[in-house]
């Protein structure tokens, strides 16, 4: 082991991953590691702007900049409209084509992302992403799982499905789920099967696409809304964590000229403001309501004309620094959003979209710290109750206060990157 | 008269806001000195100015006046100070800036008649011109053929702030290449001690409006000492309207530290008449600056960048 440990992170290509990623890597640097970046064409920068050396994958494909914008204009069309489908309607519309183009990523960069490690000589990799890449199992140091996903990416008896919004106690449909589950990434599952093959790792079993790592894994699951495994995750091997909120910029709210009412914030992610007709319904809403409102509509500002007095909008916000300033937090349940808004203390109203956005719309409701509704099947009137509703709800105010206090006397960021250096000395005192 | 005195007013409300932010990013308690000499250098202006300022702030409730002593804060907590700095941009809310918040905001369309913004803003067909007027100086508005007027692209999305970017690269450098570029040293101490008065700020307590206002003097700066006058007055202009309108909160802090340091490394170069030397800084300093987030990413899609790649 060098003096400063060289630890790489890998997370995968979203932002969800990529900024939890970050708050561990700044406190890595507080402890004295020497944190670098891999990255994915498109990041470049992102990890820079926080201070961090990057290493660089190539693009595959598409290869240009308006080949990425076509790309993207097919998947709005294709995909629009399944985002409004149920869990189960999303296995073959959504979840299989996904996990396909997974496969296909880590197929095309497998070669170069071993040719990197052997450049970077990590002494260990915090691979955030929901497959394993052979060239990470294979690069001779400590890898280190990071679950940023919901909880249930890891199954258990007691846990449900994966991707399914199920509640535990939903036997039945949890069967059925599966099945269908497994139909639909079968294709995908096998030709990852016969790479890992062809890489020299075991298959894994259907259904499944990355293992726990034997050295450390880190879950982003704070206790408040942690489930009761049957088979529970033991330390010092699996470390939850009680959110995994990164240092942002300070961030003032701007002057509106409208100057009473609650602080609400929105945002439904990269991918979800891709939805311009949907924000557009929920403003025209949003106006009526005695609230001001900050949302982010990433990249497609310019698709707004009119915007009401009450409602500012941003194509990028600082978010740990706004959700802490906010009453309510409207998000699409990404667990970043998710946890960052229980690290807070603030309501979180969810409209899932895909993935583990159902999982966590299931858990906001189960535990008290939020609602859900569907994403755009909703009239203009229930979505304004539901919100005045959150907004006076002293209960889950209070209940989501104790969880925040709670969970600041141990932030998941010093948690995690204290776990990974205790796993990088143990490796050293084994070797 | 009536104008000088609006505008004297104005300056004194925008030092006042400034003093506001310089306090919260010191973490400045209740009870704190303000001490005249040290604002006056941290602002870049004289002691008459920020007395003005301190008496606006005072007639607020965010300072105190103790007889012989001074001027002291009222205020401590982060919350209060930013409602305070909030309530002085109300105060500053002349028409002319209203429309330009509004405009900032996508709350009024490209095309504007003079009738409908009086409308809009129960304001008489006079206020209205002379707002429009104020807005076309720098370079917002333009009057068109007819009674509309038309406002131009502002800095308020990731395309328009890659454009903004792409055209100070193709012109920043060549301010200082331009031959007869003269260093103001005067100002440049002062810019320089402003910058490292915020690297000295606490990590993570530098504010966008805080950055974005140095940022802009300092090329400002840049703008002013070039003797290509074309060069000059365009790129005023254009430092006036990023001031104007520019929304960007996404700036990490490491990067807005780094920045600053390039902003030095341009002054030192310049006062050593290295002239080649601080362009070519200037465009690495630009180049790092218009690196930019993808505009979507999800799993199993290439990320999304809508930008030229030069």
């Amino acid at each position: 082991m060098t003096i400063s440990p060289i630890i790489a992170l890998f997370p995968e290509a979203s932002f969800g991953a990529a900024l939890n990623c970050v708050g561990i890597a700044q406190e890595l640097r507080h402890m004295g590691a020497t944190p670098v970046f891999i990255c994915h064409p498109g990041f470049t920068g992102v990890f820079a702007e926080y201070g961090f050396k990057e290493y660089h994958l190539q693009e595959t494909t598409p290869s240009g900049a308006n080949e990425a914008e076509d790309y993207w204009q097919s998947f709005i069309r294709n995909q629009l409209s399944h985002f409004d489908l149920d869990p189960e309607a999303q296995l073959p519309t959504y979840v299989g084509p996904t996990w396909e183009a997974i496969v296909d990523t880590v197929e095309a960069v497998e070669e170069e992302l071993a040719t990197l490690l052997s450049r970077i000589k990590p002494d260990a990799i915090l691979l955030d992403n929901v497959i394993m890449f052979p060239a990470i199992a294979r690069a001779g140091c400590p890898w280190v799982r990071v679950v940023s996903c919901a909880e249930t990416e890891l199954p258990d008896a007691n846990v449900p499905p994966y991707l399914s919004g199920l509640d535990p106690r939903d036997k039945a449909e949890r069967q059925r789920f599966m099945k269908a589950y497994l139909k639909a990434t079968d294709t995908a599952h096998r030709r990852y099967n016969s790479f890992r093959r062809l890489r020299g790792l075991e298959a894994l079993p259907a259904g499944s696409f990355l293992e726990s790592s034997n050295h450390l894994n880190l879950i982003l699951a704070p206790k408040a809304v942690r489930y009761d495994r049957r088979v529970p995750l033991i330390e010092p091997r699996f470390v939850f964590l009680e959110g995994c909120v990164r240092s942002e910029t300070r961030f003032d709210p701007p002057h509106f000229p409208v100057v009473d009412g609650p602080l609400i914030y929105m945002s439904f992610g990269s991918l979800g403001a891709i939805d311009t007709n949907l924000i557009e319904r929920m403003i025209d809403v949003f106006e009526t309501l005695p609230a001001r409102f900050l949302i982010n509509v990433g990249g497609f500002l310019e698709a707004y004309q009119r915007v009401p007095d009450n409602v500012i909008l941003g194509s990028w916000f600082p978010q740990p620094s706004v959700v802490a300033q906010s009453a309510l937090f409207i998000h699409h349940g990404g667990n970043n959003s998710y946890c960052e808004a229980l690290y807070h203390g603030v309501p979180s109203l969810v409209m899932p979209y895909c993935w583990d956005g159902h999982d966590n719309a299931q858990r906001a409701r189960a535990t008290g710290t939020g609602h859900s509704i569907h994403r755009s099947n909703w009239t203009p009137e229930e979505l304004k109750s539901t919100v005045l509703s959150m907004l006076q709800d002293v209960e889950m105010q209070e209940r989501l206060k104790a969880i925040s206090d709670a969970m600041k006397t141990a932030p998941g960021t010093s948690r995690a990157a204290a776990a990974v250096m205790d796993a990088v000395k143990s490796n050293v005192n084994v070797d | 008269m009536a104008d000088t005195r609006r505008n004297a007013r104005q300056n004194h409300l925008t030092l006042a806001q400034q003093i506001i932010n310089i306090s919260l990013e010191r973490a400045m308690k209740t009870g704190d000195h303000l001490p005249e000499k040290t604002f006056s250098d941290v602002c870049g202006v004289s002691r008459t100015p920020i007395r003005a300022a301190f008496r606006l702030l005072e007639e607020n409730n965010i300072l105190y006046h103790r007889e012989e002593e001074g001027y002291f804060l009222a205020l401590s907590e982060p919350e209060a100070l930013a409602q305070a700095a909030r309530a002085l941009e109300g105060m500053e809310h002349s028409l002319a800036n209203r429309i330009l918040s509004d405009r900032a905001e996508r709350r009024i369309g490209d095309v504007q008649s003079v009738s409908a913004l009086a409308r809009k803003y129960n304001a008489s067909r006079h206020s209205v011109l002379f707002a429009l007027k104020i807005l076309s100086q720098d370079g917002i508005a333009t009057q068109l053929p007819g009674r509309a007027w038309a406002f131009q692209p502002m800095l308020d999305s990731p395309k328009s702030m890659d454009e903004s970017l792409a055209f100070r690269l193709i012109l920043e450098p060549q301010a200082i290449l331009a031959p007869g570029f003269a260093v103001d040293s005067k100002k440049a101490g002062i810019l320089r001690g402003q910058m490292q008065d915020f690297l000295s700020i606490k990590e993570g307590r530098i504010t966008a409006a805080g950055f974005m206002r140095i940022d802009t003097e300092f090329h400002c700066f840049i703008a002013e000492c070039s003797a290509n006058r074309f060069a000059r007055g365009t790129l005023l202009a254009h430092h006036r309207l990023r001031r104007a309108t520019q929304k960007d909160t996404s700036v990490p802090d490491f990067r807005l530290r780094q920045s600053l340091e390039e902003h030095l490394g341009i002054l030192d170069s310049l006062e050593r008449n290295q002239f080649d030397i601080a362009a070519d800084q200037m465009v690495l300093h630009l180049r790092r600056s218009r690196i930019r987030k993808p505009e979507a990413a999800n799993r199993g899609i290439p990320p999304l960048i809508r930008r030229p790649r030069a």
